[in-house]
C-alpha cells in the first residue's frame, strides 16, 4: 500500500516537472520575434549613428512594444515594433522593415492615419505572420503593388488622384460592367438581387478570398451558382482591386468631415503603390538580426495557398493540386514562379503575391518535398 | 580568533532552519504535526481540510473507486476562476472593443496568451470531467439512497458548466463565437409558447448583439460562477454528510477497520492529483491556441454555423426536428437525470463498478450516453456546408 512517504517523493518529482513547464511557459512568454528585430535595428542604428549624442540617443531606447493610436482610426496599431525607422531618413536604403517610408508619410501623417488604412494586415499583431495577415486565410493579408490602388481610392476621390493611381480602379470597374456583374449582383442599390450584394464586399473578404473566388466561384463558396468567368490573370487582378474599394462605410474614411474638408488638396505628385510593392521583394531582409524562421508547411495553409492548391485531400480546387508538385518541378524552378508567376505560367491564374525571399525560399523547400 | 569557516555555514543553516520553523509555526500553529493527535487536528483546525473526514477508508482513496474525477472537476473550476480573473483585467464587453482586446491578450499581454488558452482548454476539460464525474457515479449506483440530493445537486451543477461554457463561448467576439451562440439561442427558440421569449431575455434582443455580450459576460464572470460556488461547497459538504464515498454493505464493516488518517496521506494525494493537471493542462495550453477566427460580422454567416461542440448534438437532432431535436429530447434527458434518484430507489449494487443486480439501468444510461456522444460525433465531424453529410477522412467539402 502507498505510503505517505512513497507519496510524498511523487509530489516531489511532479513538482518538479511542473515547475519546469512554467520555465517553459515563461520561455515561451519572452524572446519574441519583435525583439530580434529591434535588437538589430539598434545595433543597425548604432553603425550608422554619426555622432556620439546620436550614439547615446540610441543607447537610452528600450526593447518594447510601441504602439500608435491613429486620430482618424481608433484602434491601436504596433506596426512601428518592427518598423522602427518609417520616419528615419538616414534609414532610406536600410532592409525591411528597418527601411524609412516613401515621401507620402509626409502628407499622410501616421499618428493622424495609422499604417493599416493604406497598408492592410493586422495592426494590433506583433507577429509577421499574423501582422502581415499570413496567419490564417481569414485574417487581412497586407495590400502590396496595384492592389494599394484600392487603398488610395478609399479617401481619395478619383479626380483628385494622379491617373496611375487609379488605373487599376477604373479597369476594374470597367471589367464589371463587361462582364455584365450587376447582371446578379447590387453595389449601392444598382443590379439584379440574384447573387449576394457586393456594396460592401471590401469590408467582408480578404483580397486573397475575391481572386480565389473570381477564378472559380465554386470553390470558395459551397454551391456557388455563379458561372465561371474566363478571365485573364490581369482581368482578375483589376476586377478584384475594385472590388476592394467597395467598403462598409466604418472602414471608409471619406466620409470623415476632417478629410473630406481637404480631400480637394491635390496629393504630391508619386506613386502610391509603387514603393511598397516592391521593396520586399529584393532579398535584402538576410540582414536584419535574428530572423524568425518560415516553416513552409505552415506558411502554405497560412498564407492563403490552400484557398485555391489541394495538397492530399485538403485545400481548394482553383489550381491544380501540388500533392506531387516535387516530381514535376525543381525547387529553383518553383522559387522563380513564385517569385513571378507570368514567367512560368503566361496566361495563367496564380496571382502574383509579393512574398519576400526568405518566404518564397521556404515554400519553395516544402513543396519541393511534395513528392 | 577566526571560527572554522565550517562552524560558521553550521550556525548560519541552524539560524536559517529556526527562521523557517518560526514562519511555518506562525501560519500553522504549531510544528510539522507527526503524532496522531496533531494529524487529526490538522484537519479538523483547517478551514480548507476540514470538509475532509479526519479518517477515511483505504478503499476509498483507490484509484480506481473514483478515479479522482469530482476532485479534479473542482480543481477546474478553480483554475478557470484564476485564469478569468486575470483575462478580466483585459477584457472589455463592448461590441466595439471585445475582439480587439482578445487579439492583444494573444499578442501583446504578458502570458495572455497561454493564460487565455488555459482558460479555453480547462472549461473543455470541465465539461468532459463533469460528464465523467457524473457517469462514474451513475455506474456505480452512487446516486443511491441517502445520496439522492447530492446527485440532484451534481446534475444542476452540469447545467451550470454548460452555462459557463455557452456564455463564456460569446465573449471573443469573433465569428465562431458569434454564429455559434446564435445558433444555441436559436435550439432555446424552439421551445413551445416561451421560446422566443426566453431567447428574448437571454440575448437582451431578438439577435446577438451589444446587448447579448453584456449580459453574457455578466452571467459568465458573476452571475452563473456565485450561483456555481454555492452549489459546488453544498455538494462537496454533502459527500461526507451523506457518509463519504459509497461503499457496498458487505464490505462497509471491513472497510471500517481499514482506515487512513486524511493527514499526510489523503492530502498528498489530492495535491498530486492537481500537479498532475496543472501540468497537463499547461503543456496543452503551451501547443494549442485557443481558436480565435476573424471579427464578428452579423451580415456573413459561417456556413456550417456550429453550436459549441457540446450542444452539436442538440443541433444535429434540431436538423431533424425543431421541437423534437429542440425542446422534447433536451426537456426529457434532464428530466431523466433529476429524477433518476427517486425512481431508482433499490439499494442493490451500490458502490460496485457495473453491477450485476443493476444491469437493466445501466444498459439504459449507456444507450442514453451512447446517444449523446454519437449525435455529437456526427455533429462535430461529419457535417459539413449546408449542414450536409460527408465523410471526414475525404476531407471538408468546402474551402477553408
Amino acid at each position: 500500500m502507498d505510503g505517505p512517504e512513497k507519496m510524498e517523493r511523487w509530489l516531489v518529482s511532479v513538482s518538479l516537472v511542473l515547475t519546469v513547464i512554467l520555465g517553459w511557459v515563461a520561455w515561451d512568454a519572452s524572446g519574441q520575434e519583435w525583439e530580434g528585430y529591434q535588437k538589430a535595428y539598434f545595433r543597425l542604428a548604432l553603425s550608422r549613428a554619426k555622432s556620439e549624442a546620436q550614439r547615446e540617443w540610441v543607447r537610452a531606447q528600450p526593447v518594447e512594444i510601441r504602439q500608435l493610436q491613429p486620430k482618424e482610426r481608433g484602434t491601436a496599431e504596433r506596426c512601428m515594433t518592427c518598423h522602427l525607422a518609417v520616419d528615419n531618413p538616414m534609414f532610406r536604403d536600410a532592409p525591411e522593415p528597418f527601411r524609412e517610408h516613401s515621401s507620402l508619410l509626409a502628407s499622410h501623417p501616421a499618428q493622424r492615419f495609422g499604417c493599416v488604412v493604406c497598408h492592410g494586415g493586422e495592426g494590433r499583431a506583433v507577429t509577421t505572420l499574423e501582422a502581415h495577415g499570413q496567419g490564417s486565410i481569414l485574417a487581412k493579408p497586407l495590400l502590396r503593388g496595384d492592389y494599394m490602388q484600392a487603398a488610395c481610392y478609399n479617401c481619395h476621390s478619383e479626380e483628385t488622384l494622379p491617373s496611375k493611381a487609379t488605373a487599376a480602379v477604373v479597369r476594374g470597374r470597367q471589367l464589371v460592367n463587361r462582364y455584365l456583374c450587376l447582371g446578379c449582383h447590387q453595389i449601392h442599390g444598382q443590379g439584379g438581387e440574384e447573387g449576394p450584394d457586393l456594396s460592401h464586399v471590401g469590408t467582408n473578404r480578404s483580397w486573397l478570398w475575391l481572386y480565389a473566388h473570381l477564378a472559380r466561384p465554386q470553390a470558395a463558396v459551397v454551391g456557388s451558382t455563379m458561372p465561371v468567368f474566363s478571365l485573364s490573370r490581369a482581368e482578375i487582378k483589376d476586377i478584384t482591386i475594385y472590388l476592394m474599394t467597395l467598403l462598409d462605410s466604418r472602414d471608409r474614411l471619406r466620409n470623415s468631415p476632417l478629410l473630406a474638408r481637404k480631400r480637394t488638396k491635390s496629393l504630391p505628385p508619386g506613386e502610391p503603390g509603387e514603393e511598397t510593392g516592391k521593396e520586399t521583394a529584393n532579398g535584402s531582409e538576410d540582414s536584419a538580426g535574428e530572423k524568425f524562421k518560415y516553416d513552409g508547411r505552415t506558411f502554405f495553409r497560412g498564407a492563403g495557398c490552400s484557398l485555391c492548391h489541394s495538397i492530399g485531400t485538403k485545400g481548394g480546387e482553383v489550381g491544380p493540386a501540388l500533392t506531387y508538385i516535387g516530381r514535376k518541378r525543381k525547387t529553383e524552378e518553383l522559387e522563380r514562379l513564385l517569385r513571378n508567376p507570368e514567367e512560368i505560367l503566361p496566361g495563367g491564374k496564380m496571382p502574383e503575391l509579393y512574398l519576400n525571399e526568405e518566404q518564397i525560399k521556404a515554400l519553395a523547400t516544402y513543396l519541393s518535398t511534395l513528392q | 580568533m577566526m571560527e572554522p569557516p565550517r562552524q560558521v555555514v553550521q550556525a548560519f543553516f541552524q539560524k536559517l532552519q529556526r527562521l523557517l520553523d518560526h514562519v511555518y509555526c506562525s501560519i500553522f500553529r504549531g510544528s510539522y504535526p507527526a503524532t496522531l493527535k496533531q494529524q487529526l487536528a490538522v484537519v479538523v483546525n483547517n478551514l480548507v481540510l476540514h470538509v475532509h473526514p479526519t479518517r477515511v477508508s483505504r478503499r476509498s482513496i483507490r484509484v480506481t473507486s473514483t478515479f479522482g474525477l469530482g476532485l479534479i472537476c473542482f480543481y477546474l473550476f478553480v483554475i478557470e476562476w484564476i485564469t478569468g480573473v486575470y483575462l478580466m483585467f483585459y477584457y472589455e464587453p463592448s461590441v466595439g472593443a471585445a475582439y480587439g482586446r482578445i487579439q492583444d491578450l494573444d499578442s501583446v499581454v504578458t502570458f495572455g496568451r497561454v493564460v487565455r488558452n488555459l482558460h479555453r482548454w480547462a472549461a473543455e476539460a470541465m465539461v468532459v470531467f463533469v460528464v465523467l464525474h457524473l457517469c462514474r457515479v451513475f455506474y456505480t449506483g452512487a446516486y443511491k439512497p441517502p445520496r439522492e440530493f447530492n446527485w440532484v445537486l451534481g446534475v444542476l451543477l452540469l447545467l451550470l458548466t454548460l452555462a459557463l461554457s455557452f456564455t463564456g463561448y460569446l465573449l471573443p467576439w469573433d465569428q465562431l463565437s458569434f454564429w455559434a451562440v446564435t445558433v444555441g439561442a436559436n435550439i432555446v427558440g424552439y421551445a413551445p409558447v416561451l421560446g422566443v421569449k426566453l431567447r428574448f431575455l437571454l440575448l437582451g434582443g431578438d439577435t446577438v448583439g451589444g446587448e447579448a455580450l453584456l449580459r453574457f459576460y455578466t452571467l459568465h464572470v458573476i452571475a452563473i460562477p456565485t450561483v456555481a460556488v454555492v452549489l459546488i461547497n453544498y455538494h462537496i459538504w454533502r459527500v461526507v454528510q451523506d457518509g463519504g464515498l459509497a461503499c457496498p454493505e458487505h464490505e462497509e464493516a471491513r472497510s471500517r477497520d481499514s482506515l487512513v488518517l486524511t493527514f499526510p496521506l489523503v492530502v498528498y494525494k489530492e495535491l498530486l492529483v492537481f500537479v498532475w493537471l496543472m501540468a497537463g493542462l499547461l503543456v496543452v495550453s503551451l501547443l494549442f491556441n485557443a481558436p480565435l477566427e476573424e471579427e464578428a460580422n452579423p451580415l456573413q454567416p459561417n456556413n456550417p454555423a456550429k453550436a459549441p461542440w457540446y450542444f452539436l448534438g442538440l443541433q444535429e437532432l434540431v436538423s431533424y426536428s425543431a421541437f423534437w431535436g429542440g425542446v422534447i429530447v433536451p426537456t426529457a434527458l434532464t428530466l431523466f437525470l433529476l429524477a433518476l434518484p427517486y425512481v431508482d430507489r433499490r439499494p442493490d449494487g451500490v458502490g460496485v463498478w457495473f453491477a450485476r443486480e443493476r444491469m437493466g439501468m445501466i444498459i439504459l444510461g449507456s444507450l442514453i450516453l451512447a446517444g449523446v456522444v454519437i449525435t455529437i460525433v456526427i455533429g462535430v465531424y461529419f457535417r459539413g456546408p449546408n449542414w450536409n453529410f460527408y465523410w471526414p477522412w475525404k476531407g471538408w467539402p468546402g474551402p477553408d
